[in-house]
């Protein structure tokens, strides 16, 4: 634990338990996200999935980036991931992105993507604004995580025709933003 | 359709079995099946039980989200005129 550092989000205000326990949860979310997206990567076939297949590999990748990448602050504030896999997937911050039950209807497919990386968007955003001008090693991860899962929100709703992403799919290297994070 | 206290909807916190109710601009919803409401707690921070409609406004999302929710009752509270001022 960085003692410290813990001091010093708590004296500016924050409740550090329940960041930690927010965190977690969005640690949980990220990895469970990684495996369900598995199950939809797999699925994604055919002459309308195969489209699709690489930017869900490609939010599948980043998704467990995140959860990488939120584990050491877990553990600097103080907090430690559950030692039963069980409890860490039931804390999941966001509901499972589970495959339709047509797991051929890619349109069902793209609506849980694009849920999953809305539930991620909302919660991040969310985590910013609790954290902004008090906890800035927190705020600076979230916010970075926050900017990946906004791309995969507009990759997945361009799909979906909701209007166009504004941005090109990643050349070669994947989480430009978390990676910072990661080294 | 119910009128539900402060202290009536402060019962229905989600924990130990109980339905999970959040107030919201006068309406009572029931959130008791809801994923992110698990064991009467959103985003650890809010709890049921509760009029949320200030908490509501600096959420990253709108009011949308709550039309999925049957709306079990209104809060006695607002219908006497304590309302929200919109920040």
């Amino acid at each position: 634990m960085g003692r410290v550092a813990r001091e010093m989000v708590e004296k500016a205000g924050i409740n550090v338990d329940q960041l930690v326990e927010l965190l977690v949860k969005n640690a949980a979310a990220e990895l469970t996200t990684y495996y369900y997206y598995t199950i939809l990567r797999c699925n994604l076939i055919g002459l309308e999935g195969e489209g699709i297949k690489e930017i869900a590999e490609t939010a599948r990748i980043e998704d467990r980036n995140h959860f990488e990448a939120l584990v050491p602050r877990i553990y600097e504030l103080g907090g430690q991931l559950p030692g039963d896999m069980k409890v860490f997937n039931d804390m999941s911050a966001c509901p499972p992105a589970s495959l339709p039950k047509d797991p051929r209807d890619v349109t069902a497919i793209l609506k849980v993507l694009v849920e999953a990386e809305r539930c991620a968007v909302r919660g991040y955003t969310y985590i910013c604004n609790l954290t902004a001008g008090k906890d800035h090693r927190t705020y600076d991860l979230s916010q970075a995580i926050l900017n990946e899962e906004i791309e995969h929100e507009s990759w997945f709703s361009e799909f979906l025709g909701e209007g166009p992403s504004g941005h090109f799919l990643r050349r070669g290297e994947t989480s430009p933003f978390v990676s910072k994070f990661l080294r | 359709m119910r009128e539900f206290t402060e202290k009536e909807l402060a019962e229905y916190n989600g924990r130990n079995g109980r339905p999970a109710y959040v107030g919201y601009k006068g309406k009572v919803y029931d959130v008791s099946h809801s994923f992110l409401w698990r064991h009467g707690t959103h985003q650890v921070i809010h709890n049921a039980g509760l009029d949320l409609t200030d908490a509501l406004q600096k959420a990253p999302h709108n009011d949308e989200v709550l039309k999925k929710f049957p709306v079990v009752g209104i809060l006695v509270s607002f219908r006497k005129g304590k309302q929200h001022l919109p920040h």
